[in-house]
């Protein structure tokens, strides 16, 4: 296939609107293709497949959101075809809907970002039924007995071997870490309060968690840093666990070149105030220390105002949110692992909090200078679902509309924060790297985020002309050209025309296999041996996610030998 | 007005799925274009004139003038006046689920009985039923936070299960009884009930329900006083405690002496 003559945005490779085709054959970019498939391109924008480094889209707590919501379940309704299978849900559509959707957009490729052990099989199993996209999870380790224990007794080469194992029981991508040590005192009713409060039973901190695993994670090698959901995450001033975290880490250096520590959803961890009367933007501080320290990277965590459902392995918080808002509430403990809670809930653009969020979100994200540093995420579906993104987009290319929504807005969302004297546009260079380049390098993923050659075969085409659209004055346009590709091109397969899903591959799955000497491994085994035999609720051979859960496996080997 | 009359053809054996039966979606189509709108029968899509034969004056009207009159059997038809905003549609006998499901405004007159959901998530309008209606009388569907906001539901007869579930406004009436756990959840609307009603206003936060009959009241409302309404001596009471609520209960005499 040739893709002629589009407005090619390729920043990996220095390629920033320029006119040229690209071949695609055997699903990769190639120098020259013989099969004779041509679309022309020409007068339209052409970028790689949208890369989505987080968001909830498979397993137990995504699932939970759906019986929860039946009634999230009457939107977004489209019956089957001959081709699709049916489509439901919003905030937490079913598992086509997922992939339909990603592909609409001109997104190729969705990290689940956080699944337990315990739970991988599910996630396995939802990923599976995700269609179109290529897909991976991160698992979670920052409450796990094993790590505790293993932070507590000093021993890193252990916890790296943990880490590597606990990434092929859950056929898993990366390290997420999710308040760290709070997940674990939760099953006791309690929190943890900063990052120097120990863990109830363990006497470790979370910084010391924190900094073990960024260390196993970089003996491994592995492709992804540590992806961490901080602690005191969504409570007002928790910009200062925030900026103590990431002084807390910066002696630590990456084992490959690539962030040593990816902060996710950093709009839920960039409040001031002492409570919800004073609360206030601190994204300026964050995005200040992001610009003096390049070994960090963010995703925004953008709030969507509607529908959404908040969905975390964060339980107290959850708790905090059903407390405060009356409103439904899941809650579930995994075990020796995590636990989790489900929250629906309405952001409103009168409600002073969320006006507030919703700028927090794009200060970030307009105040830090390297867009390589960030991700545009929305943490589907926490800050609201991904089908938004065309939104979030338009937003950071165009001050005008961000003054429009602003006056819609409680005004207070002007008063406590500096968004309306931010004047920066992003381009669409900017938009390549945010929402593609940025994503696939921060996680790891060599060949996704651009079309050098080799390359997977992932391409968007969207109907807008770079050079006679002003994003700054037309955002309409913009946002309406993204929100359906004009094609959307899969392994060198078109999936999505003008919004039509007109193919449905099958994508595959990331998982990292990461090697460690025997001497660990036998040290984590007996370990293990004595945890399930003594706590766990399951056998181990019902517990490890067998090769039949991952049908389209794509293995990205690590370790240390 | 311009009248447009309804008649199945046969017994329906699965359900029908006839949303489209509303005086907004009748009012601009001839009598030739309504019979060839679709409609799902069961897991088949079939046309209107498949199922019904219909009849009456052509050509367009302003849907507040049209009235759709439906005779025979409709119990297994569904939907019946779904979202509609104004105009009139009279069924002489019975009416299946879900019938003026969202409406906003206009009038639905069933003359038998009406089947579950009736006038679920109502914004405006009014429905008037002669006979009982079932379960879940002006509800929110599954997982809704709001039933009924605005309106009018009046039922002769009796009624099901979980009248006004979430109920947030608007007003339901019923003349006869009600079933198990009338007003759960009420956030606003206003419950009257003529007979006797089982364990009214269950996470009621405000609004109020009046049972003039005799009501088994829950152990968390709290026995205000007793009040004389349009001549009867009700007992007020103000729950329910369990969620801190501020509605009113009023009931005419109580079970098991109550709370």
């Amino acid at each position: 296939m040739i893709i002629k003559g589009g407005f090619v945005y390729d920043p990996k490779n220095g390629v920033h609107g320029e006119e040229m085709d690209i071949s695609i054959e055997g699903g990769k970019v190639v120098e020259e293709s013989r099969d004779g498939d041509e679309i022309d391109a020409r007068g339209m924008l052409v970028m790689p497949g949208g890369v989505d480094a987080h968001a909830h889209i498979a397993g137990a707590k995504v699932n939970s959101g759906r019986i929860m919501r039946p009634e999230d379940g009457r939107r977004g309704i489209e019956p089957r075809t001959k081709l699709l299978r049916p489509s439901t849900g919003y905030t937490v559509p079913n598992c086509y809907a997922i992939g339909y959707r990603y592909a609409r957009l001109g997104y190729t490729c969705a990290f689940e970002a956080a699944t337990p052990i315990l739970e991988s099989r599910h996630t396995h199993e939802e990923l599976e039924e995700i269609p179109i996209v290529d897909k991976g999870a991160l698992t979670l380790f920052g409450n796990n007995w094993e790590v505790l224990e293993c932070v507590r007794d000093g021993d890193l080469d252990k916890l790296a071997a943990f880490v590597a194992w606990g990434l092929s029981a859950s056929r898993g991508y990366g390290v997420k870490v999710v308040n760290p040590g709070g997940g674990e005192a939760w099953g006791f009713g309690g929190n943890v309060k900063g990052i120097d409060d120990p863990v109830p039973n363990f006497g470790v901190t979370p910084r010391e968690i924190i900094r073990c695993l960024m260390r196993a994670n970089e003996i491994l090698g592995l492709p992804h840093s540590v992806h961490l959901h901080t602690n005191n995450l969504g409570k007002p001033g928790n910009y200062e666990t925030t900026l103590e975290t990431l002084k807390a880490v910066e002696d630590i250096a990456a084992s490959c070149d690539r962030q040593v520590l990816h902060v996710t959803h950093m709009q839920f961890s960039a409040y001031g105030g002492t409570g919800w009367r004073d609360f206030e933007s601190k994204a300026p501080e964050i995005a200040d220390y992001y610009n003096r320290h390049g070994q960090f990277t963010m995703d925004m965590g953008q709030l969507i105002f509607g529908s959404a459902t908040t969905m975390t392995a964060d339980a107290p918080l959850e708790y905090g949110n059903a407390r405060l808002l009356h409103a439904k509430w899941s809650n579930h403990d995994i075990e020796l692992e995590e636990s989790s809670g489900v929250v629906p809930l309405v952001y409103g653009r009168k409600m002073p909090i969320n006006a507030i969020q919703w700028a927090i979100g794009l200060e970030l994200a307009l105040l830090t200078n390297d867009p390589w540093q960030l991700i545009m995420t929305t943490d589907h579906p926490n800050g609201g679902p991904f089908v938004n993104y065309p939104e979030v987009i338009s937003l950071l290319m165009s001050r005008a509309k961000r003054e429009e929504e602003l006056a819609t807005l409680h005004d207070l969302a002007s008063k406590r924060s500096s968004l309306p004297s931010i004047e920066r546009e992003m381009d669409w260079n900017d938009v390549a790297i945010v929402t593609r380049a940025a994503p696939a390098r921060i996680l790891g993923l060599a060949e996704k985020g651009h079309l050098g050659l080799g390359a997977d075969g992932d391409v968007t085409i969207y109907d807008i002309n770079p050079t006679d659209v002003d994003p700054s004055k037309d955002h309409r346009k913009v946002k309406a050209a993204l929100a359906k590709a004009r094609y959307t091109i899969k392994g060198g397969e078109v999936v999505s025309r003008d919004g039509e899903i007109v193919a449905v591959p099958q994508g595959r799955t990331y998982w990292v296999d990461a090697s460690v000497p025997e001497d660990q491994a036998a040290k984590v085994r007996a370990d293990l041996v004595e945890k399930f035999a003594k706590y766990y609720s399951i056998q181990m051979s019902n517990y490890m996610v067998q090769d039949a859960y991952v049908t389209h496996p794509r293995v990205v080997k690590a370790g240390v030998i | 007005m311009r009248e447009i009359a309804i008649v199945p053809r046969r017994e329906f054996r699965v359900p029908v799925e006839a949303e489209k039966i509303s005086p907004d979606v009748f009012a601009p189509l001839s009598i030739e274009e309504i019979e060839r709108i679709e409609v799902w029968e069961g897991n088949r899509k079939v046309i209107l004139s498949d199922l019904f034969d219909i009849s009456g004056d052509d050509g367009p009207a302003k849907p507040e003038e049209t009235l759709i009159s439906l005779s025979g059997d409709f119990s297994k038809v569904k939907r019946v006046g779904e979202n509609m905003t104004c105009g009139r549609i009279a069924a002489d006998g019975d009416l299946g689920m879900h019938a003026g499901n969202g409406m906003v405004g206009g009038e639905i007159e069933i003359g038998g009985r009406a089947g579950d959901w009736l006038g679920r998530e109502m914004r405006g309008g009014k429905i008037i039923v002669l006979g009982n209606a079932g379960d879940y009388v002006g509800a929110g569907y599954r997982g809704e936070a709001c039933g009924m906001r605005g309106g009018e539901i009046l039922i002769e007869g009796s009624a099901g299960d979980y009248l006004g579930e979430h109920l947030c406004g608007g007003k339901i009436t019923v003349l006869g009884n009600s079933g198990d756990f009338p007003g759960i959840a009420n956030r606003g609307g206003v419950i009257v009930i003529g007979g006797d009603a089982h364990l009214p206003g269950a996470e009621m936060a405000s609004g109020s329900i009046t049972v003039r009959g005799r009501a088994r009241v829950l152990p968390s409302y709290q026995y205000q006083e007793t009040v004389e309404i349009d001549g009867l001596s009700l007992k007020k009471f103000l729950g329910d405690m369990v969620d801190n609520g501020k509605g009113e209960l009023y009931a005419a005499s109580v079970e098991n002496g109550g709370a």
